[in-house]
């Protein structure tokens, strides 16, 4: 074997062998091989590699006898077997390696004669780091025994104290704002300034910890997290109209005091947990379930596969870094650069959420699935109507299927009538007939006039007439005698253009098709004129003409009958079917398809589109009949093709129904108000938006992320960073995501609780502990004081995971009581505060500052039970709800309760940094722009509420002085300084001669300025 | 009671000295605080690019629905003679819907100019402008439904949501207006992404797209957001504003330095001025009859759109750096090509034209970069019986100014005009080039969210030096 290499490459491998220096290779590997691989095969082949292509690494021996996704790289000892000689050499095929040029011989031979020597190896190609990653170890509990202990020691190493405590006034406020995004009011800060007892502090922290507005707060913070939105918002902006049920239940859920373990758990797998007999209860772990659901989608995209990994790319994405920090949707190409997340990981994990199902389908249009929130005897009630409304639409569907397909089998047969009747459209068409104009000259009728209708006698100009309470055909009915047998042509007087038309019948034939109104004529002119309809026979004495239109009848004013002076006359395609014995929507059909193709050289109609001598036409057309019946026979062949075609003459003509069978048609009347009438009886559920248990199957990893692309199946586990290669793989009972959760949950996870603290923190302190708050990575931020995270995890999970705890175990620190002054030694020494010297300010959030301005105007109402204020359907598309009108934004409930709509969200909270709703993200912006100093110099909300505060001061039974104080307390919770009341007055009373003497504009224009100021939207 | 309120700021410090104090001064962090952190600069500041910049600002033609190449700019003799007959060729794996055989084009194509472009009867006026523009032939994209493309042609990705190719390019280069943002996006749509065809994503929110006006809304009464007050005079809402930034002074004596909120003082300055600018950049009223006919303002059928192309030349000539106009959701003629198509070019025709020789003739055409584009192109096989289903597989797109070569055409489908096939140039590749010709590298221009360096090319894109002049 090794001659014959040494052979192939023209190279001598005996002359390398002796260099084997007795030490198994390692100096070998070290000399010759690893400068080649190196050199060219380690840029694309090494776990820094991005990507790694085909998956193979090179890193290490395990790593090359592995080899990536097209198996094995070396075979040790059997070189010909070895995917990379193989590949060197040019002899695998399409695989050719290195990219570019060819290795040289040497190269080619040093690398055959590893492989030979049994592929010996040195140290890893690229250094392994040592010691474990800081995040994957579980947190152990230091030695100090509260916050100001950890948060001590760091001062103290930089030589810095904490700042002096806030006064009450500063520390209701922030405590407040805090826990329930709401200003405490005035009576509030009084009763806490006068409670002089040790405990007054834990005492208001106890009652904000019990007050249900503290949900709708800390609930919003997880909606962050949960990147929860009322519409999709990708690229079909449909309305989630049931997603605020998940939204309810968090609020519910932080209200409670859910412990954070079950909260995870019901979130992830809530319809897995064991069944429980309260239905309350089991609505609520359904509704839980949203939380995965509730992601933006590409719901029109044209490769099913590709939409569906999407989804599940977005929930793991989405589940990992809420609840572990870790961003392990980088892994989905390729392994994660940063973090040790292979990409096999990604698929083992992957695989759980493509075992469970979100979706009812994968179709443009997709559709989500929803939990019906009913006992189960009516849901089986539900899904049995549904299943009969589906029947009756499916049998519908196949009465008319076999309707269409026996009519077409008839107009196949006689494709010559139908050339001809073709032919004879296309002659006629061209006669222009002249409408008559001259009302002497036959029988007028005013369209009210009719003998026989069911239409209004004043018909509207500018739209369909569509009577309400009338079921259509709408028609006409307008008996007209003459003395004579003939040819006479029918008139009406319409509007110029658009008005459209009937279909016309004489003595219950049908003689013209009508064609359809045409709607918001707007720019039409207004002046009517005659317009021609048709050449009809009439007999002598008394006809029926009648207009008709299924749905939307025409307008017209009169209608003239006058005797034919014609000398030929031209017949309109209906009449034309009659004559030929043809259906007439199949000849329009046709009559279409050669007016497209018109002579092409592809056609199967070539010769009759070309034919220059119509004395030919009959025998033509009856050679041609001939051909498509003998193709007709044939059950094949391009005119068999032809025929069938889904834009061939024989596909359902428009209306098609009307030339069924009447006892098809009357059949179909019945199933049509049968379905419907079932659609209509359709009982109404809550629904709730989540997942359930799919088809259970492992993945296969997607090579470079493509779907088409695939390489070896992954068993269904966990992160084997954490949990190691020796797991149980998830069985195929279950798509695993209740081990997930309970993985998750363990005592000894190390991320699931230091996240959520750290969170938790973020939200108190304005900057977490680990700054980069979805991110524990190795891209992410370090902790400014790792052992304190770490006491507060274990302690999180000492205290059965409840987070009302970990608020008071925050908000009892000395820390958290500290103010917000400036000092400038300790500024100097830490200016972004990570050790926390002093108690940041904060901007409020968009919810607090609406929230705020309304509670201070006396606006805000708490009597809102929860539920959607949208007004759309289900799965309606949103129109540009920012514009207003659709959604109610000013309405005087909690911000948490207005709808967040993707790609179109409400001006305030796209101003004031609500992020965006398609991602996780915890750690909210509090920028600085102009375009929020125009939100509080002129939205409807400062408008209206400042003119709202105005009222309430003026209302008051007190002095101007009084009123500013009362402006002050409410707003910023503090009274005025003397000089802030002398101040504001001057001010009011110079406002009051600008609004020329309008002393409620100019308390108004006093509130504006108020509310617009710093003070109030920053929080000491 | 007879002291002026204002008495107090005089005693401290005046409204003017405020302003100076706090555009400088221990003020000079002000505007730093805009942006989260403590970075130290004004995120809409004027930046130095990577490299020379060929140029300076950008507007963005944006033909919603997927104009049709081969009745365009792509002209296929070999379509007409083969008219009728089935498409010779496999057709993508991935397709929005049935096609029959092959349609000719409806419209009539000659040569123009100099460099002898090819241009249908659909745009009699753009054709007379060939010798100024660079036709890309061989466009294609991944996405063969309307979101999925339009989010790719705007943000690079189809899958997730991503800041936008203009909000990538204010925050790469700032804004050369203080008192506008620097990327406007003149009535977009709402649909098929909505506002994440011209959002900032996870970049910070200054770079979002302020949309003026919405579809629908008519260019006439397309504003920007809360840019007007209608309950409160000018000059009483100067005296508010006054009045909160004496008790924001005050404040700041007791605060120690702060960046936010001194840069909040400086915002509400910015805001008044913006509400007085916008409304006068958007007064077409003082252009003259010649410039609004040239835009065709005195035809009902052009005037809307040429309002909107008017008004992005008047805000690329006050240095906002990123204008997009957009011609809603019109293009999509699965059926009724020939009676729509024609409506559309109709509309867009003289305004573009317009926008060009007006460009030009005030210097402006050679660092603005002018971007023709639709989401994807349509196929050259009928649907129905006058229509043409979506094509991301291939179309046209144009580009003039700001370094491009001029009367030039790039890139070729094959011959009926279904697939690209010379010289193939992905969005990733025209979002490269565009970075390019305003001098950012598109592998250099990163910004860091959630552990990742994102760019508007994620791993993808390669510059297409062959249409660079």
């Amino acid at each position: 074997m090794l001659a014959k290499f040494a052979l192939f490459t023209g190279f001598s491998a005996l002359t390398l062998l002796a260099q084997d220096a007795g030490d198994g290779g390692a100096a070998f590997f070290e000399k010759n091989v690893r400068p080649i691989l190196i050199a060219k095969c380690v840029g694309c082949h090494s776990s820094t590699s991005q990507p790694i292509m085909g998956g193979l690494k090179l890193d290490t021996r395990e790593d090359a006898i592995k080899g990536g996704s097209r198996g094995a790289a070396i075979v040790p000892g059997n070189p010909a077997e070895s995917l990379l000689i193989k590949a060197i050499l040019h002899t695998a095929g399409a695989l050719k390696m290195p990219p570019g040029p060819k290795m040289s011989d040497p190269e080619t031979a040093i690398l055959a004669q590893w492989v030979q020597m049994g592929a010996p190896w040195g140290k890893s190609v690229v250094e392994k780091p040592k010691e474990k990653y800081w995040a994957f170890v579980p947190p152990v509990k230091g030695s100090r025994n509260s916050i100001d202990e950890y948060l001590q020691a760091g001062l103290a190493a930089k030589g810095l104290k904490p700042a002096k405590p806030a006064d009450k006034r500063t520390l209701i406020r922030r405590a407040t704002y805090d826990l329930t995004g709401l200003p405490p009011t005035p009576a509030e800060v009084e009763a806490f300034l006068n409670d002089k007892s040790a405990d007054a502090y834990p005492k208001l922290i106890d009652r904000l910890l019990a007050s249900p507005r503290y949900g709708e707060r800390w609930g919003r913070h997880w909606l962050d997290v949960a990147r929860y939105a009322d519409s999709n918002g990708l690229d079909e902006n449909l309305v989630y109209k049931n997603a605020f049920r998940y939204r309810d239940y968090v609020i519910a859920a932080f209200n409670k005091d859910k412990p954070f373990d079950l909260f995870l758990t019901e979130q992830l797998a809530g319809d897995l947990l064991p069944g429980s007999s309260d239905p309350a209860t089991q609505y609520e772990r359904w509704t839980a379930t949203g939380f995965l659901s509730l992601g933006a989608k590409m719901l029109a995209e044209d490769d099913p596969l590709k939409m569906e990994m999407d989804i599940v790319d977005e929930q793991l994405d989405t589940t990992m870094r809420a609840f572990n920090g870790l961003t392990v949707g980088c892994a989905r190409c390729h392994d994660h650069k940063f973090d040790p997340i292979p990409t096999a990981d990604y698929y083992s994990l992957a695989g759980i959420f493509k075992s469970s199902k979100t979706m009812e389908n994968f179709k443009v249009v997709a559709k989500w699935h929803e939990y019906v929130l009913a006992p189960k005897e009516d849901r089986d009630k539900l899904a049995a109507h549904e299943a009969k409304i589906e029947a009756k639409r499916k049998e519908i569907g196949n009465i008319s299927k076999a309707e269409n397909d026996r009519l077409a089998a008839i107009g196949m047969a006689r494709m010559g009538s139908y050339l001809l009747a073709a032919a004879h459209v296309q002659r006629d068409q061209d006669v222009q007939v002249a409408p008559i104009e001259d009302e002497k000259a036959g029988v007028v009728r005013a369209a009210g006039s009719y003998d026989n209708g069911n239409v209004p006698k004043q018909l509207e100009k500018k739209k369909p007439n569509t009577p309400k309470d009338v079921k259509g055909p709408f028609y006409a009915e307008y008996v007209i005698e003459v003395a004579q047998a003939g040819d006479y042509q029918v008139d009406v007087f319409d509007q110029e253009k658009g008005a459209g038309t009937a279909s016309l019948y004489v003595n219950g034939n049908w003689e013209a098709r009508g064609a359809d109104p045409v709607e918001n004529r707007e720019a039409s002119p207004e002046a009517g004129g005659w317009s021609y309809i048709a050449i009809v026979p009439l007999q002598k004495g008394k006809n029926t003409i009648r207009l008709e239109h299924p749905s939307r009848f025409p307008y017209f004013e009169k209608l003239l009958i006058a005797k034919n002076t014609l000398p030929r006359v031209p017949l309109s395609r209906v009449q034309i079917a009659r004559k030929y014995d043809v259906n007439p929507g199949y000849l329009e059909n046709l009559v279409e398809y050669l007016r497209r193709s018109n002579g092409a050289t592809a056609s199967p109609l070539y010769a009759w589109e070309t034919l220059t001598d119509q004395a030919q036409a009959p025998a033509l057309a009856a050679k041609y009949e001939a051909e498509f019946n003998e193709a007709v026979k044939a059950g094949k062949g391009p005119l068999y093709d032809f025929l069938h075609h889904k834009f061939g003459p024989f596909r359902a003509p428009s209306n098609a129904r009307q030339y069924y069978k009447s006892e098809v048609r009357e059949q179909l009347a019945k199933l049509d108000a049968e379905a419907k009438a079932l659609e209509a009886a359709t009982p109404e559920y809550p629904k709730a938006m989540g997942v359930t248990e799919g088809k259970i199957d492992d993945l296969a990893i997607n090579i470079r992320g493509s779907h088409w692309n695939l390489g070896a199946k992954q068993p269904r586990r966990f992160l084997r960073v954490i949990s190691g290669d020796q797991q149980t793989a998830i069985g195929p009972e279950t798509s695993g995501r209740l081990q997930l959760a309970q993985w998750m949950t363990s005592k000894d996870h190390p991320l699931t609780s230091r996240v959520m603290v750290n969170r938790i923190w973020r939200y108190h302190f304005g900057r977490g502990i680990v700054p980069t708050v979805d991110n524990f990575g190795r891209l992410g931020e370090k902790p400014s004081n790792p052992e304190l995270l770490d006491w507060l995890a274990v302690r999180f999970v000492e205290d059965g995971w409840s987070i009302k705890k970990m608020h008071r175990l925050m908000m009892l620190s000395n820390a958290y009581q500290m103010s917000s002054d400036y000092d400038e030694k300790s500024f100097n020494a830490d200016p972004e505060n990570a050790l926390l010297w002093r108690m940041p300010r904060r901007r409020l959030e968009a919810e607090e500052i609406r929230d705020g301005i309304m509670t201070v105007s006396g606006g805000l109402q708490h009597d809102h039970p929860g539920g959607s204020i949208l007004k759309y359907k289900d799965r309606q598309y949103v129109a540009n709800t920012s514009k207003g009108g659709d959604v109610d934004y000013d309405k005087t409930i909690r911000a948490v309760y207005i709808p967040v709509v993707r790609s179109s969200m409400y001006d305030v909270f796209r101003a004031f940094d609500l992020p965006d709703p398609t991602m996780t993200n915890g750690d909210r912006d509090a920028t600085v722009v102009a375009p929020q100093a125009l939100f509080m110099m002129n939205s409807s909300v400062m408008l209206q509420h400042s003119a709202r505060l105005a009222d309430r001061l003026m209302q008051m039974s007190t002095d101007d002085a009084g009123r500013v104080r009362e402006a002050y307390e409410a707003a910023l919770t503090r009274p005025p300084t003397p000089q802030e009341v002398d101040q504001a007055q001057t001010y009011v009373a110079h406002m009051q001669k600008e609004w020329n003497g309008d002393r409620r504009k100019a308390w108004q224009s006093f509130c504006k300025s108020l509310l617009a100021a710093n003070e109030f939207i920053y929080l000491n | 009671m007879n002291r002026h309120w204002n008495s107090y700021l005089n005693q401290t410090l005046s409204r003017r000295e405020l302003l100076r104090v706090s555009s400088t001064g221990f003020g000079s962090l002000a505007l730093a605080s805009m942006l989260h952190g403590a970075s130290s600069a004004d995120p809409m500041a004027v930046k130095t690019p990577h490299f020379k910049p060929r140029a300076k600002r950008v507007i963005f033609l944006f033909m919603h629905g997927g104009p049709s190449q081969v009745d365009t700019f792509d002209y296929k003799p070999l379509l007409k003679r083969d008219h009728g007959k089935p498409l010779p060729f496999a057709r993508p794996k991935v397709v929005s819907g049935e096609t029959f055989n092959l349609l000719q084009s409806p419209w009539a194509f000659k040569q123009y100019g100099q460099s002898g472009a090819w241009v249908s009867d659909l745009f009699p006026e753009v054709a007379k402008c060939v010798d100024d523009i660079c036709f890309v032939k061989s466009m294609w994209g991944s996405n063969s439904r309307h979101g999925g493309a339009l989010l790719e042609l705007h943000t690079g990705s189809d899958t997730f949501i991503r800041p936008s190719m203009g909000s990538w390019v204010t925050y790469g280069l700032g804004s050369e207006n203080s008192s506008m943002p620097g990327y406007l996006t003149i009535c977009p749509t709402q649909s098929h992404g909505g506002a994440n065809n011209f959002g900032s994503a996870f970049l910070p929110a200054p770079y979002a797209g302020t949309a003026i006006g919405s579809v629908g809304v008519p260019a006439r009464d397309a504003k920007i957001p809360f840019i007007t007050n209608t309950e409160t005079p000018r000059n009483i809402q100067r005296m508010e504003i006054d009045y909160s930034q004496v008790l924001n002074r005050k404040q700041l004596e007791t605060t120690g330095p702060d960046h936010a909120l001194e840069g909040r003082i400086e915002s509400f300055e910015l805001a008044f001025r913006m509400q007085a600018e916008a409304p006068e950049l958007q007064d077409l009223g003082q252009e003259s009859e010649a410039t609004r006919k040239l835009y065709g303002l005195d035809n009902p059928v052009t005037e809307d759109f040429g309002r909107q192309c008017l008004m992005a030349r008047r805000f690329s000539e006050k240095g906002v750096r990123f204008v997009q106009v957009s011609h809603t959701y019109k293009w999509d003629q699965h059926a009724n090509l020939r009676r729509d198509h024609e409506q559309n070019a109709a509309e867009v025709d003289k305004p573009i034209a317009g926008l060009l020789k007006d460009l030009k003739s005030r210097g402006l055409l050679e660092d603005t970069l002018v971007l023709w584009a639709g989401e994807f192109g349509r196929t050259p096989t009928a649907e129905g019986s006058d229509g043409r289903d979506h094509n991301p597989e291939a179309f046209t797109i144009w580009m003039a100014g700001g370094g491009v070569k001029p009367g030039f055409s790039y890139g070729a489908t094959d011959d009926y005009g279904y697939y690209s096939v010379v010289n193939k140039v992905h969005f990733h590749d025209l979002h490269a080039t565009i970075l390019h010709l305003l001098g950012l590298d598109h592998k250099k221009l990163t910004y860091r969210f959630a552990g990742r360096d994102f760019r508007l090319t994620d791993v993808h894109g390669n510059v297409v030096h062959d249409i660079m002049a």
